[in-house]
């Protein structure tokens, strides 16, 4: 566990940007201090410039005014009131600038500085994390619960701030002017508040129905077009147009359901606050009509009383998402709390040209799944090329997980060594950037196809990414795109068959010309001539390798130096092709399964 | 990857979308009444209290209170009422149109032939239902009701003005234009500003879905510190933009409430003069004071809309782009007449189908491609032969398919099914007819039982199951702890590949078509499995017309007839033993394939 409870991870996100978040209270504290003081100045000028009450005023100001030649002057030059109206306006302005500069960059480093934190994370989590969470969920912490904690310190928090600094401010000025009339007003306070916070809480249910709703809308219209082809095939238009039209009725019921809540809540809201207003402006002009108050005071009143309207009936919403943001605190701290893939504090990175020996490995995914390898041993002779054959679920794959350490073997369930030394004593990095793998469905990020070829790569070197394509039969195919090597493509670039995206694969493990090469049945998507095409320049330039071929192909696995046969995480046999076959095993069963009928 | 014909709309393309509002119009007249009557009622507010500074308080009568009380409690309450009523109204139109504008794109849609599917990606045609419609709905509701009552607002705090002090309005109308450009200005930069943002963020989304998608290649790559520096360089950019943005509208909001404060100085100055030489009341000096402070927002809120309107108007010209896209493959109308539409079918007019299939003298090439890929290409499929189809990867071996199923149109020739025109009788009557099993099989979220009754829906139990064993995927079913009601999971994602093959074997069977078309379906299953769904095809293809594209060649040997296609082209055609005879390209192909075996099956026999 990195981070004990809420307020240290939040702690550790706000690193480096306390003073933004410091400044731009500071200046939201003094916005609302600015914004008082025009209707305190205007007051004056109504009683005891246009009008002519006494001045009441402290003695600074007084004597201060008495300096630039009295009441008289000011009688004279109301313009030079509007002066001090516009200069204070001016400071208002000003502070509010700088408490939204100073507001928005704490909450960018803040959303930077948690983005960060949390995708570095989550690519060094080990891939057993990665299986036991769902992707989408993942996304979903990452991008929407991120938001959340932004805004509750970049918006909820600092306007909370402001909006009870506001609230006690003016108060303290309304009070100034008439303490029975500041109770009237500041009663409204609290049930205004309260209303909506209980409001927004509950509502809270209704808005996620309505996005799960949309969810579900939006995964209706996906399935449709993904399908678009079974849809097509099977005459089934009119059932789909129905299937999202219900849908979709669904989906505008419960917003049209939700529309009319908000919208009674709205409507009460402005019930509430107009009677609010009401009594204010009766009992004020009742108090001025009795002299309690000067005409001046009344009409700063009704101004600050008008002030607090639109921030008081927003604070009960305030309150209520951050009270929701927690939920998000938590959700992110199970990413950060689970533990990365830790490696031996003294790494023994011995060379990987070595012999591979599996030492009876045996190996479960966690909790209660069954054993998906039992009591596994063969030796891999340095150079030699292996072949892999097995069904589905025979656990070839989860073999070659745990040579590339994408697993780890439990201390008491075997080792794996390579030239004697246990691969659990190696850096996990320098074990992987020796061994090759290339994966059945391999990925293809979001870029240029040299870019993926090259991605190991400190540069991309033109001539080595045409080389690796050519052995990997890739050249042509790449010739055929619009731009060559050039083309762009992942999410949003050119679309490549499951052969070619192999093919991708096979050329980006050559480049790096690893000790060890890895083929998780990753010729599978590639036709027989193709397969032919690169298991002839492969056997070109996998001299010095070590090769594991894992395939359902006995053509593909015939060639190799031995084979062994998988069958539900056992090795049921293992020799040469000649050997295999004149067993009579599972082997042989399959290679009958292959062979042409009358060839 | 859209498409080029462009369209253009004048008017922000509101009259395009005014056709949705016809049904609800009654409701939209009724909500911008209501909604002028709302802001003429807001900005009166303040003649409350200009009455009661300028004719209770110096004349200290409170007589009139009582009256003035119940007064404003009654606009109140009918303002409360005009705003719940205006509120509910908005929104209903916006999910009103909201739907309508959905279900059009998602129907049309429906409509659409493949090569639409094939030019425009999935991502993109899934933004034009969801969001475009989203975005438009907002527009004829929210926004023209935001410009509606802004505008109305402005204007009757103009008349209000004039009507009571023309010196003062004056003094607050001067600085109206200004308040204009300097909305303007700040708008236009913002627009860029944010537009980049959006960009910059759907980076970020999309690093975040790399980064976990492809978590497996990132490791056995020892791609993390590259992937790490490149998100890092992405969120950076990104902080950059966003405070840059939030310098702009923080200068932006500044600047507008300095407009609205000059204002109110020159009221005071102005205003204060006239007063304190009683030409003027206080009450009237607070109405203006209170307007100097109110009129900028709304101003600002309707150059706001207006600019939201540039941003919407692209949403609308996807949209009509969209429901203006003309299928290629359209059942003419004649035919509609007697056989129906896609949506409503006249079944009883349809004739069975036999499953004669006849290439006559047939030119294709793709709508988005230059090169005739077939050229005057003839064949003759009677009914319950089976054709197969090899060649290399990517070598246009579904062509063929394409043309029978009628997902495209020969440029040249005809297709002829039971001795007829395909052309000549409607889409959706040979698809009723026709079984199609995809290389990447497709199953939608749902139970077992709703996949399979798919294509007919109206299957019993006991036919499902009939089916099932007639395919061998009984066992498929067992094996999952509900049976039929197995949830199969998005896109069919709690089955393996080879399960799925084997259900949407089962699923086409159960349709009992006529004609079959099985793309190759065994590169990811092991061998064992391959096995069973091979024989499942040489089950199901008995007595049907079939069409099969295949990579591996032990599965064609029995065809009627074999087409090899070459770059695209069909080179070769005769069945197996005629092929092999003549040692071409099929020849090769079947050799490369198996040559390594049959050397070492010649040589094991020994």
């Amino acid at each position: 566990m990195k981070f004990k409870n809420r307020r240290a991870m939040l702690w550790h996100f706000l690193k480096g940007n306390k003073r933004f978040f410091v400044l731009s209270i500071l200046f939201s504290g003094l916005v609302s201090l600015l914004d008082l003081i025009n209707p305190k100045i205007i007051g004056f000028t109504v009683d005891s410039v246009i009008g002519t009450e006494e001045t009441a005023l402290s003695p600074y100001l007084e004597s201060l005014i008495l300096q630039i030649g009295g009441l008289p002057y000011l009688k004279q030059h109301i313009f030079s009131i509007a002066l001090v109206v516009l200069f204070v306006a001016f400071l208002a302005a000003l502070c509010r600038f700088l408490f939204r500069l100073f507001n928005s960059m704490a909450a960018e480093k803040l959303i930077k500085r948690m983005r960060d934190l949390l995708y570095e994370h989550i690519i060094y989590l080990p891939f057993s994390w990665h299986n036991q969470n769902q992707t989408g969920d993942i996304i979903q912490r990452c991008t929407s619960d991120v938001e959340v904690i932004k805004n509750f310190f970049a918006e909820h928090l600092t306007n909370l701030l402001r909006v009870v600094l506001l609230i006690v401010l003016a108060v303290y000025f309304m009070s100034g002017i008439h303490v029975g009339l500041t109770v009237l007003s500041a009663a409204f306070i609290p049930v205004i508040v309260g209303y909506s916070f209980l409001f927004h809480h509950r509502i809270g249910e209704s808005f996620r129905k309505v996005d799960i709703m949309e969810g579900q809308l939006s995964a209706v219209a996906q399935e449709n077009l993904t399908g678009v082809r079974v849809v097509r095939a099977f005459g089934r238009e009119a059932y789909e147009k129905d299937r999202f039209e219900e849908m979709n009725q669904k989906y505008m019921n419960t917003w049209i359901h939700l529309m009319k809540l908000l919208s009674a809540f709205w409507a009460s809201g402005d019930l509430i606050g107009g009677l609010q207003v009401m009594l204010v402006v009766a009992v004020g002009a009742v108090l001025t009509i009795r002299g309690a108050i000067t005409t001046g005071e009344y009409i700063a009143f009704v101004s600050y009383n008008a002030m607090l309207t639109w921030p008081v009936r927003m604070l009960g919403r305030v309150i209520s998402e951050m009270s929701k943001a927690g939920i998000s605190i938590d959700r992110i701290a199970y990413i950060l709390n689970s533990p990365v893939e830790e490696d031996p504090e003294e790494p023994v990175n011995a060379p990987l040209d070595q012999d591979i020996c599996f030492d009876h490995v045996s190996f479960s995914y966690g909790g209660e799944s069954p054993e998906v390898l039992k009591d596994i041993s063969f030796t891999i002779k340095a150079g030699s090329t292996v072949g892999i054959l097995g069904g589905t679920g025979s656990g070839k794959s989860t073999l070659m997980y745990l040579l590339d350490r994408l697993y780890n073997i439990e201390p008491d369930e075997g080792k794996i060594t390579i030239g004697g030394v246990d691969i659990a004593q190696m850096d996990r990095r320098y074990l992987r950037e020796h061994i090759g793998m290339v994966l059945q469905e391999p990925y293809l990020f979001s870029g240029t196809v040299a870019d993926n070829i090259a991605i190991t790569q400190e540069s991309t070197e033109m001539a080595e990414v045409r080389a690796a394509a050519k052995i990997a039969a890739l050249d042509e195919a790449i010739g055929k795109f619009g731009k060559g090597y050039e083309t762009y493509v992942g999410e949003r670039g050119v679309t490549l068959s499951g052969g070619q995206k192999q093919r991708v694969a096979i050329a980006q493990m050559l480049i790096r010309k690893p000790e060890i090469m890895i083929f998780d049945d990753s010729l599978s998507a590639v036709d027989a001539e193709t397969d032919a095409k690169i298991r002839k320049a492969l056997g070109e330039r996998t001299d010095q390798a070590t090769v594991i071929l894992i395939a359902h192909r006995i053509t593909t696995l015939m060639k190799a130096d031995n084979i062994i046969v998988l069958d539900h995480g056992r090795i049921a046999e293992s020799g040469t092709h000649e050997e295999l076959l004149s067993r009579n095993g599972f082997y042989r069963r399959i290679y009958d399964l292959q062979s042409p009928e009358e060839a | 990857m859209e498409e080029n014909n462009t369209v253009k709309l004048s008017w922000y393309g509101i009259p395009a979308v005014a056709p949705y509002l016809k049904p609800y119009r009654k409701r939209v007249v009724f909500m911008v009444f209501l909604g002028i009557l709302s802001s003429i009622i807001d900005s009166c507010y303040p003649l409350f209290n200009r009455y009661i500074l300028n004719y209770m308080v110096p004349g200290k009568d409170l007589s009139t209170m009582p009256l003035l009380i119940v007064f404003y409690v009654a606009v109140l309450l009918f303002q409360v009422w005009d705003n719940y009523v205006t509120v509910y109204a908005c929104g209903k139109v916006e999910m009103n149109v909201n739907r309508d504008l959905r279900n059009a794109s998602f129907g049309h849609l429906q409509t659409l032939s493949f090569s639409y599917f094939n030019q425009n990606n999935v991502g993109y045609i899934h933004a034009r239902v969801m969001s475009d419609s989203g975005k438009i709905g907002e527009l004829v509701s929210w926004r023209m009701m935001d410009l509606i009552w802004a505008g109305s607002y402005v204007l009757s705090v103009v008349f209000v003005m004039l009507f009571t002090n023309l010196r003062l309005a004056f003094c607050i109308l001067a600085l109206v234009p200004v308040t204009v450009v300097v909305v303007i200005l700040f708008q236009k930069k913002l627009v860029v500003l944010n537009r980049k943002i959006r960009e910059i963020n759907s980076k970020i989304t999309g690093d975040i879905n790399e980064g976990i998608t492809g978590v497996r290649s990132i490791k056995t790559l020892v791609a993390e510190d590259k992937m790490d520096q490149d998100f890092v360089d992405d969120t950076t950019h990104m902080e950059k933009t966003s405070v840059h943005s939030a310098r702009v509208s923080a200068l932006f909001g500044a600047s507008v409430t300095m407009l609205s404060s000059l204002a109110l100085a020159l009221v005071l100055w102005q205003g204060g003069k006239l007063t304190q030489e009683n030409l003027m009341l206080i009450g009237t000096l607070s109405i203006f004071m209170s307007y100097a402070l109110g009129i900028m927002e709304p101003i600002q809120n309707i150059i706001n809309t207006i600019s939201a309107l540039v941003t919407i108007q692209v949403n609308i010209e996807r949209f009509t782009r969209l429901l203006k896209t003309e299928s290629d493959v359209a059942d003419t109308k004649e035919v509609i007449e007697k056989y129906g539409d896609t949506f409503v079918p006249k079944k009883e007019n349809w004739e069975p189908l036999h499953g004669d299939v006849e290439f006559k003298d047939v030119s294709f090439r793709y709508p988005d491609g230059e090169e005739f890929v077939l050229e005057h290409f003839n064949l003759k499929v009677p009914q319950g032969s089976n054709i197969a189809i090899v060649g290399e990867t990517g070598a246009g071996k579904s062509t063929l398919v394409n043309l029978v199923c009628r997902f495209f149109e020969p440029t040249m020739g005809q297709v002829l099914i039971d001795g007829r025109d395909a052309r000549e009788r409607s889409q959706l009557w040979l698809h009723s007819h026709l079984g199609y099993v995809l290389q990447t099989p497709h199953l939608f979220s749902g139970t077992v039982r709703d996949n399979l009754r798919y294509g007919k829906p109206d299957a019993t139990d006991e036919e499902i199951h009939r089916a099932l064993k007639l395919v061998s995927a009984e066992e498929v079913v067992k094996r999952m702890d509900k049976g039929l009601d197995s949830d199969v999971g998005e896109g069919g994602g709690m089955l393996s590949t080879g399960e799925r093959q084997l259900l949407s074997f089962a699923r086409a069977i159960l349709a009992d078509p006529r004609i079959l078309v099985l793309d190759e379906a065994t590169s990811s299953v092991d061998t064992v499995t391959e096995k069973t769904i091979q024989d499942a095809i040489q089950t199901v293809i008995k007595g049907r017309t079939s069409f099969m594209i295949a990579h591996r060649l032990s599965t064609v040997v029995d065809a009627d007839v074999i087409l090899a296609v070459q770059d695209g082209k069909i080179v070769e055609q005769g069945n197996h033993r005629e092929l092999m005879e003549k040692k071409g390209y099929y020849y090769r192909l079947f050799m490369q394939q198996y040559e390594d075996l049959a050397v070492e099956k010649a040589a094991s026999v020994f």
